[in-house]
């Protein structure tokens, strides 16, 4: 027996041990199957071990031996809560091999689904994120509403979230007059609601006092960790890619980028981070507004081929709900990509988990883990 | 109405005061935020029991939301991508289904028809009356492995391939949800098309 496990006597204090918690994988809070080895002095946390790989599904490996059109339903299995954003980022970066040229009513519907999509997963991140800290009406709003969106997908493609609805070349479908309406109508229906859930939750003082000042990450951090999305403009900067390099027609729509101003907290804490999706929704719905009022009468798929065979090298990526993901793929001319690898901003964001939460509250990881806002899909691929 | 989040920036977060002050501010601000939030839950209570006028803008989403499911059914639309089924007299056995699904999971075979069978059949008009050269001894579909993609149904030429709206066909033994669609025998059969 050693003797520096027994507990003595030394300079009038106890010497404490470490413990070692483990969260997860069937913790309810931790949005998937993520499991967090938490080496802890007393509810001091001192360092975090995320253990990931339970959602592995070899998606990046399953992409070698499948034509370019059958990678789609993979891709949608990656974040399936943003499934239309994931589709997009693949097919705009098989359209940049084959230069194909997209027609502007098929980019429009894009930008529509895309942003529709943003909206029902920051929805579902802020609701859930409010069930976590024990608020449970925001909850049930937001799912409220994100069925909506999920039903007027339905009417769309024919699926609620696993879509297969954008193909290289354009959308799957065309946008029928009655789902335009429909979308027109939610739009209309949707701010009131979203002001009605952010009057509820945002300024909450039991909220506020859970998130404020909690898991900081300084901009200069979160450059060098590697965020994007709105893990990173909460953390104080207005980088945006649907802005910095705008792709799909977005250069056309007019929208605020929202990044933390630290109304409440600090920069770069769990509630600007929060609070910068709350945002983030209203600019989305001025999008779908500019982008229905705008659509083309082009056609909604271009002249691409049905099996596809491009060839070089490319990386693409895009502004998705979790950050900018991207795509490297390299094309041999074959109709099966060579080469498919995916850089997913979760894993980005869940990579810093052992820095923002070393000196933290125990109780406080949920808090910084809802704030993150990850999916394990995209995190294991 | 503007667009943008109607959040008042006061809180008793970054306010320094004395303790004793800050004490009593944090239960007087909890008091009237969380009083903040009963009130609209309260609204929503009241639109949902008819008690209060529900207000424009409000007018499609008031009222309860949640269904009772097997009693009351929602209308789930045409498109929508969920049980196979092929009608197997329009299958001219082309094989593109089963060349494009992502996880494999359509099992086709057939051959050519010899002498003494009906060389110059068509498929059914509704089938888009296309010769049928080949005779079918196999059409399965394990939809158990099926991630109902779609893509498919899409390439099916006669469109005898379809994604049904029906979804309730939960089995309790894996090996029920292979179906073959030669002799189709289940359960829970679809309805006549």
């Amino acid at each position: 027996m050693s003797t520096e496990n027994q507990v003595t006597y030394k300079d009038d204090h106890f010497q404490t041990q470490d413990m070692t918690i483990n969260m997860g994988p069937q913790h309810p809070s931790t949005h998937g199957v993520l499991r967090l080895e938490i080496v802890s002095d007393g509810e001091v946390i001192k360092a975090t071990y995320p253990d990931i790989g339970y959602l592995h599904r070899c998606f990046e490996k399953h992409s070698e031996n499948r034509e370019y059109l059958q990678v789609l339903p993979f891709a949608d299995r990656m974040d399936y809560l943003g499934a239309m954003n994931m589709e997009l980022g693949f097919c705009l970066a098989v359209e940049k091999l084959l230069a194909a040229e997209i027609p502007v009513r098929a980019q429009g519907i894009r930008v529509i689904v895309a942003e529709l999509n943003r909206i029902a997963s920051h929805l579902l991140a802020l609701g859930t994120y409010a069930l976590d800290l024990g608020g449970f009406t925001p909850f049930l709003y937001a799912f409220r509403d994100r069925e909506k969106i999920l039903r007027m997908f339905e009417e769309i493609c024919g699926a609620r979230l696993l879509y297969n609805y954008v193909r290289p070349g354009g959308v799957a479908r065309d946008l029928s007059p009655g789902v335009i309406d429909q979308i027109k109508d939610f739009c209309k229906y949707f701010v009131p609601q979203l002001q009605e859930i952010d009057e509820l939750l945002t300024g909450n003082n039991i909220f506020v006092h859970r998130t404020a000042n909690v898991g900081i990450i300084p901009l200069d951090k979160a450059i060098s960790y590697g965020f994007s999305g709105p893990n990173l403009r909460g953390s104080g900067i207005a980088w945006d890619l649907r802005r910095a390099a705008p792709y799909s027609g977005y250069e056309k729509y007019e929208f605020d980028i929202c990044y933390g101003k630290a109304e409440m907290g600090t920069v770069g804490d769990c509630w600007n981070r929060y609070f910068v999706r709350v945002k983030e929704m209203f600019e989305s719905i001025k999008i779908i507004e500019q982008a229905v009022a705008q659509l083309a009468d082009d056609g909604h798929m271009g002249r691409v081929a049905k099996s596809v065979k491009p060839t070089g090298e490319i990386y693409m990526d895009t502004e998705c709900p979790r950050g900018a993901l991207g795509y490297h793929i390299v094309a041999d001319g074959s109709k099966k990509p060579y080469r498919v690898k995916a850089k997913s901003p979760s894993f980005i964001s869940i990579s810093s988990m052992d820095e923002m939460c070393s000196g933290m509250m125990l109780a406080d990881v949920v808090a910084l883990l809802g704030s993150i806002d990850i999916v394990l899909g995209e995190v294991d691929r | 109405m503007s667009l943008a989040p109607q959040t008042s920036t006061e809180s008793s977060v970054n306010q320094t005061r004395g303790p004793i002050r800050q004490w009593f501010y944090n239960i007087y601000y909890t008091t009237v935020t969380v009083y903040k939030g009963m009130s609209i839950t309260m609204r929503a209570l009241m639109k949902t029991l008819g008690m209060r006028k529900i207000a424009k803008g409000y007018d499609y989403g008031a009222g309860p939301i949640t269904i009772s499911y097997p009693d009351v059914k929602d209308a789930i639309p045409l498109i929508s991508r969920n049980r196979l089924f092929n009608h197997v007299e329009g299958c001219i056995a082309c094989n593109q289904c089963a060349v494009i699904c992502p996880v494999e999971c359509i099992d086709i075979s057939s051959r050519k028809k010899t002498a003494d069978e009906d060389l110059d059949a068509k498929t059914p008009p509704e089938f888009g009356s296309k010769p049928l050269k080949l005779k079918l001894l196999k059409f399965s579909i394990d939809e158990a492995l099926c991630c109902f993609c779609g893509l498919c149904t899409e390439v099916c030429p006669t469109e005898c391939l379809v994604h049904t709206p029906e979804f309730e066909y939960s089995k309790f033994d894996r090996d029920k949800l292979y179906y073959d669609y030669l002799n189709f025998d289940d359960d829970n059969p679809l309805p006549k098309a």
